[in-house]
Formats: C-alpha cells, structure tokens, sequence
C-alpha cells in the first residue's frame, strides 16, 4: 500500500469512528468492523492495536469536540469494540495462515515424496536396465533368477535358461564399425522381445542375451523357445542400408527349482552355449551332466600342466621311423607322456587338445622340443648313422615370434646337429596366411632341420605350400594305410598313396606313411616306392633305450 | 548442491526457512516454531530485522510500481519466499492485468503456498529453482512459457544475494541473467549491506547471522554497484532501500537502520 493509499484508509476508518460515536442507537458493531479492516489493511503488528487505541483516545473526542453526557462511556465501549474487532480478525487471520502454511508444508512433502519415488524408480530402472536395447540387464535377471529358484512352494517345478550369444558379432563391429553393431543388438534385442512373449529376456552385455523360462514343461518345452529364439534372430536385418544375416548359438539349461542355484545354473549354461559354438554355431545346445563332468576333469587336467612340467611329470617316448628299402631305423618320432601321480600314464590325446586350446601346450611344447633335442644328442654316440629325432609342433607354436631363436638355442645348447632334428606340423598349421611362420620355416630349413608335413591327405592338402615351404617330407595319414590291409578297398588307397608317393618323389620329398600295422602293408608300401614307414608293425613307442637298442 | 538429480531434498519443517523468517518479521503467521525461534533470536541480536524487512517490502513495491508504469509487463522475481500481500504480481497486475510474473524460489514449501495463491491466475506462476541456476532457471519450460524474453523483463533479485557466497560467484550469476535480457530490460537488486559501518560492526554482525542456518554475505556500496555492470543505474543509484525514490522525505530518516541497500538499474540499447 502507498502512503497514499494508507492515508485515504485510516481517513476513512476515523470517518466510521466518528459516526459510530454520534450515532443513537450507539451500534458497537463499527468499533468491530474497524478493528477487522485494521487487520485486513495488515496493520496488524502489536504495535498497530496500542497505537490506534491511543490516537482514539487521545484525539477522537476532543477532534470532534463532542460533549455528550454518555460520551466517555460510549467511547470505551468503541474501543473496547474496536479491540475485539482487531483480535477476533488477527486471530482468524493468523489461523488461516497457519492452515495454509502447513498446507503448503504438506504439499511440498507430498510433492518431494512423489519426486522421490519418481526418481527412485528411474534409478532402479536406470539400474536394472541395459541403456542401448532397453531389455533387462544382468542385475533384473540375476534378481528374477533367484526370485524363480527361491520362490517358497516351487521347489517341485522346473526352471529353464537359454543362454544366446550372436555368431560372429564381432566382425560385424570390425568391418560395419561399432555404430551398426550397436544397431544390430538393438534389432535383435526388439525381436527377441517379440518373439519371447512372456518369458524375460535379459542382455547380459556384448552381443550375450538370455531367456528365463519361469515353469517349463521340461526340456522338449525349453528347445521350442531356442528355436523361436533362432529364427528371431536368423530373419536377415536391414540396418542402416546393409542387409546383415546374422545367426545365434544358443546353450540349454533346462531343470528342477530344488536344489538349484543362480551361479550353477548360469555356469552350466555358459559352457553349454560353448558347445553350440564349438559345434559350428546357428544352432542350440542341451546341457548334459557327463559332458560337463569330462570336460571340467579335462579342464583340471589342462590346468595342472604346469605343476605337472614343474614336477618332472612328463617324459617321452619315441616310435621307429623305419626305412622301407633296408629296414634301418631313419628317426624317431617323439611323444609325450604324462606320469600323472593319481591317473598313471596318460597318453597325449588326454591332455594335448585342452593344452592347445588354453595355449599351454606352448610351455608343454618347448619342453617335448628341448628333451627331444637333449637325448637325440647322446645317441649320436658311436654311431655314423644316429636316427633323427622328429617333434611335433603345435599350431602357436608355429606361429609364435621367437621359435627360430628358441630352435637355434636349443641346437647350440644340446649339440644336436640341424639335420638330426624334424619338425613335423600339420597341414592347417599352414592354411593361416601369416607371412611369418613360413620365414621362420624356411629359416630353420636353411640351418638344416628337417620339416615334415604330419597326417598329410587328411585336412587341407592344397599343393600350393608346397610349393612355398621348404618341406622335406610327407608323412602319409594311417587311414590310408588302413586301407592296404583288404584288397578290394585297398585299390583306391594304394592308387592315392602311388600318387602321392610319385608326387613326393617329383618334388625331391621323402614319403613316410604311418599307422603301418602288418607286413602285408608294409610289403605294397615297399612295392609303391614308399621312403620309410612308422607303426605298430615296426615298433611302439618305447623309452629311448630300448628302441635305440636295436640299431647298437 | 551437490545433491544428485534423482535423489530430492526432503521437507523438514524443524529447520528454520528464511523464507518463513521473513514472513514473521512482516508481521505474517505463514511460519512455524522453528522459523519464529529463529527470527526471534535474529531480532535479539539485530533488533533491526522487522524493520528491514517492511523496508525492503517496500522498496519491492516502489520499484515495482515505477517499472510497471515505465512499461515493463514481464516480472522475474527470483528468491520470492512466502508470497504475502503486496507481492509483485498484485501490485503489477493492479496497474495492468496482462502483467506476467514468474516467481522463482528454492524453498519447495514457499513454492507450494506460492502455486496455491497463483492458482487460477494464468498470467503469474511460481517455479523451484536456485538462483544459483541461472541457466535452469533461464531454460525452465514454465519461465519460457510465460516470459518472452525478446521483450523487456524486470529481473527482481531482492533480498536474496545475501545468501549468495562470493564462492558462488554473484555477478557471473548475474552476468548469466543479463545476457538472457532483451535491451530496456531492468534489474532490481537489493541486499544486506553494512556501508559505512566500521569493521567491529561487521564483524559482529557477521558474528551473529553465522549462527543462522543461511550465514549472509554482506557487501557494501561499491561491491552491489559493482552488480550493476551492465545496466544503467536509475536516480538515485545504489541506496539504503529508505531512500530509494521515497513517498515522503519522512520515510526516508534514519535510512541506513534498513540495513538494506538496493538500486534499480536498465539494460541499454
């Protein structure tokens, strides 16, 4: 209010005051009015009441000049009147404030809580969310997981998995760029959506998604949803202008709620989309208990490796590589052996596969290769015609930088000449087109070590390497031996392996067949002009001594 | 400040709101026990308080008053608190109902009552935000909705900046708002000062409002017309808020006892 504008109201309210007084009957009820307007006018400090009260009294009566014979009496009941009009109105007008105010309190808390559970309930989404695809993420599903295994009252029931994983993603991401890979996930993870109805599909990160199939019908019911979920995937998808045909692997974990836990389960799920991988992918996999049990103890076998090279576990044994024109003992093949402190000796083909697929066979290698060329050297003794000793080398191997230096040290070490030393790799070591491998080759070739190709006609025989390679012989699978030992099927073996020998032959190679198990096989080896032959015919592997024997 | 977006404060009507402390000293009941304990112990130590806050009321109102009859229809209160009466929106929109105000405080509980006395009036709103934010505040969809700031605007910062650390950098805020403005647009500022107070009184002074929950930040002539940069300062520049275009030269004596001082000033161009 404007100075102004309070002047005009207080002339106006001394206006009212003044009536009051002269007015017969004397009405109390404008002393009330006043009072409340005081208030409304918000002059409504404590002071605001003295005051007024005092400017009345003071100068109402004698202002006017009034002289009636009640006029004291009237002008006490006016304030008195004026005081309770001022009262009343401050109270009710204090009362009102203190409602509203409390109201907005209650508002605002209302409205904080609100914001609260908004914001919570967008954390947790935020939270159990994958940002890119929208699906659940790992933390929803593993929560779901073990809401479906815990759930009390379901133990009867049965829980199933599906554990997907996108064949080949990541070279999409490399020649598409991340960009379209990311665009990908998305389409699959929209007709996984589709495609699943009801059951919970999770992108656990990657290109990784997995189905929860909460009470299934058993595990006819769980390969029905892996099939739904191929062909969601299988369909060719338009992303950003590039058609991209894209397939899944998908590991099948399908069983009883009791007894089951979350970790386990997705455990046996993880290695079951393994084998669908490992199989070829685009397809699915069931979890089978002995599968897993053989390979977890395969597993512990690869792991122990290590220790077992530490201990002194292992040793070789060689196999005769016999000549076929005057049965003189050419080489030796050497082969690893494993004197395992509870399983007793094992042969390679129980540990040599998971070593190289977990890439310990490097270590393993390097010490079949530096034992070999440790003995091979001593039986050089006394003897003009000391047998070669021939090791297989594993495709890391091959490829890894260093196996010059590694075969350079190891000759100057052990004192083993060059040309008494065979390395024999196997056909699709040679199918990568590494430029390196084939220089360390033919570097080891210039030194003299000898370079055979092992179970040559079997995988990928493209004659090309040989052509690149500084090869020194062929060794000549065992099934086409195995053949020479029926007539009527042996034809068509004995024909390749004439082939295959005059070929060798017109290359300056050496032929040497395997898996040589009879003196009729030996014998038409003989006849097709056939180099050398190794087998159970000439000889099993034996400790170093005792074939070595034979030729003292 | 650094609370994260998704987790909002609470509302703890247990700690004193400046907003509602000044609603007291204004004579209001829009407050509760802590806010009156609060005041009351403020106006032991500064028996001043009440009368500071009628005066800064009143110089809101006379500036308001001048602006709108200068033109302005557009009205950015920022740190409104408990809208009581004679707030921006009666006093402009009196002169010309197309009047926009937009208040802006950063008390959720003086927001609320703020919605529920605007409810129902489409030419004056009441947002949450600091005005530490002026880039929220500025971008806030209900700000843009109501204001078109290709148009002049009064931006109203009166008896806030005292909340305002120098840490918080005040005249970058104010930089910020300025910017935003469209040419004859105004600032009106006003704020706790202690011009020409000796330093024992500013000391002890200080001494006192750092027991309140929001210790203030009290700044002399030169610093608050310093704030100004940018605009042209009105006759008489940066005053005790007493003397800031008084009705009556009465109500101008004893104008430092405000303890306020505040200018208005225009955006050129």
């Amino acid at each position: 209010m404007t100075q102004a504008q309070l002047e005009a109201l207080l002339d106006r309210l001394t206006g009212q005051l003044a009536g009051a007084l002269r007015t017969e009957p004397f009405d109390l009820r404008a002393g009330h009015r006043v009072g409340a307007e005081l208030v409304a006018a918000h002059i409504a400090s404590a002071e605001g009441l003295g005051r007024t009260v005092e400017v009345i009294q003071l100068r109402l009566i004698r202002d006017l000049g009034l002289v009636a014979e009640d006029v004291e009496d009237r002008m006490a009941r006016l304030l008195a009147a004026v005081a309770t009009g001022y009262a009343r109105a401050l109270r009710d007008r204090t009362l009102d404030e203190q409602e509203s105010i409390r109201r907005a309190a209650m508002r605002a808390r209302t409205q904080a809580e609100r914001a609260l559970r908004a914001s919570e309930a967008r954390f947790r989404h935020q939270a159990t969310h994958d940002p890119l695809t929208g699906l659940p993420n790992r933390t929803l599903f593993t929560e779901r997981l073990t809401a479906a295994l815990n759930e009390p009252g379901r133990g009867a029931q049965r829980v199933g998995v599906c554990f997907l994983d996108l064949d080949r993603f990541k070279v999409v991401n490399d020649t598409l760029g991340h960009q379209i890979g990311d665009l990908l996930l998305v389409t699959v993870a929209e007709r996984l959506r589709k495609a699943m109805g009801a059951h919970l599909v999770a992108r656990l990160g990657g290109d990784e998604f997995v189905i929860l199939v909460e009470c299934t019908g058993g595990t006819d019911a769980m390969v029905e949803v892996a099939e739904t979920a191929l062909a969601a995937v299988r369909t060719p998808a338009l992303v950003d202008g590039h058609e991209l045909q894209i397939s899944a692997s998908i590991g099948i974990v399908e069983r009883q709620v009791a007894g089951a836990n979350p970790t386990d389960l997705m455990r046996a799920a993880d290695s079951t989309l393994h084998w669908a991988k490992s199989a070829g992918g685009a397809r699915w996999a069931l979890y089978d208990v002995e599968r897993n049990q053989r390979e977890l103890a395969r597993y512990a076998l690869s792991a122990a490796i290590p220790a077992a090279l530490e201990r002194g576990e292992f040793y070789l044994d060689y196999q005769p590589l016999t000549s076929l024109r005057d049965g003189s003992l050419v080489g030796v093949e050497a082969l690893v052996r494993w004197r395992h402190p509870e399983l007793g000796v094992l042969r390679p083909d129980s540990f040599i596969g998971l070593a190289e697929e977990t890439g310990l066979i490097v270590q393993l290698g390097g010490w079949v290769l530096a034992e070999a060329c440790r003995e091979a050297e001593a039986w050089a003794a006394g003897s003009a015609a000391a047998p070669f000793v021939s090791v297989n080398l594993a495709v890391r191997q091959v490829h890894r930088p260093g196996l010059v230096q590694e075969v350079r040290a190891l000759l100057r070490q052990t004192g083993l000449p060059p040309e008494r030393l065979q390395l024999e790799i196997t056909e699709s070591t040679m199918m990568s087109t590494a430029k390196e491998p084939v220089r360390a080759l033919r570097v080891l070739a210039d030194l003299g070590v000898r370079i055979a190709i092992d179970d040559f006609g079997t995988g990928y025989s493209n004659l090309a390497y040989l052509r690149d390679l500084p090869v020194t012989e062929l060794k000549v699978a065992g099934e086409f031996v195995a053949g020479l030992r029926s007539p009527s099927v042996g034809r068509t073996d004995e024909r390749i392996l004439a082939s295959l020998v005059s070929l060798a032959h017109a290359l300056d190679l050496t032929v040497t067949a395997e898996g040589v198990e009879t003196a009729g096989q030996a014998e038409r080896l003989r006849a097709i002009g056939c180099d050398a032959a190794q087998g159970w015919h000439f000889g099993r592997p034996a400790p170093a001594d005792r074939i070595l024997a034979r030729i003292r | 400040m650094q609370r994260p977006d998704w987790a909002p404060e609470t509302i703890d009507i247990e700690r004193p709101s400046v907003a509602r402390m000044y609603d007291y000293y204004l004579g209001g009941s829009h407050n509760f026990a802590a806010d009156r304990a609060a005041a009351q112990a403020m106006v032991a130590a500064v028996p001043e308080a009440p009368l500071m806050a009628q005066a800064n009321r009143a110089f809101l109102r006379r500036a308001v008053h001048h602006l709108a009859g200068a033109g302005i229809r557009q009205f950015l209160d920022i740190g409104s608190g408990i809208p009581t009466v004679g707030n921006v929106h009666e006093i402009a929109q009196r002169l010309d109902p197309r009047s926009r105000v937009v208040y802006v405080d950063v008390d959720p509980v003086a927001v609320a009552h703020s919605r529920e006395i605007l409810a129902g009036n489409e030419q004056a709103t009441v947002v949450q935000e600091d005005l530490r934010r002026p880039e929220a505040i500025l971008g806030h969809p209900e700000v843009r909705k109501l204001l078109d700031f290709s148009q002049p605007v009064a931006v109203m910062v009166v008896a806030v900046l005292h909340f305002v650390s120098d840490d918080d950098r005040p005249a970058q805020l104010l930089r910020t708002l300025r910017d935003a403005l469209a040419p004859g647009s105004y600032l009106v500022l006003s704020q706790a000062s202690d011009d020409g107070r000796s330093k024992d009184e500013r000391a002890e002074a200080e001494r006192v409002y750092q027991r309140t929950d929001n210790p203030l930040w009290i700044r002399g002539r030169a610093e608050l017309t310093a704030l100004f940069d940018g605009f042209e300062l009105l006759d008489p520049g940066v005053v005790w808020v007493p003397e800031w275009r008084p009705e009556t030269p009465e109500s101008a004596e004893d104008a430092e006892r405000a303890v306020f001082m505040g200018g208005v000033g225009r955006l050129g161009g």
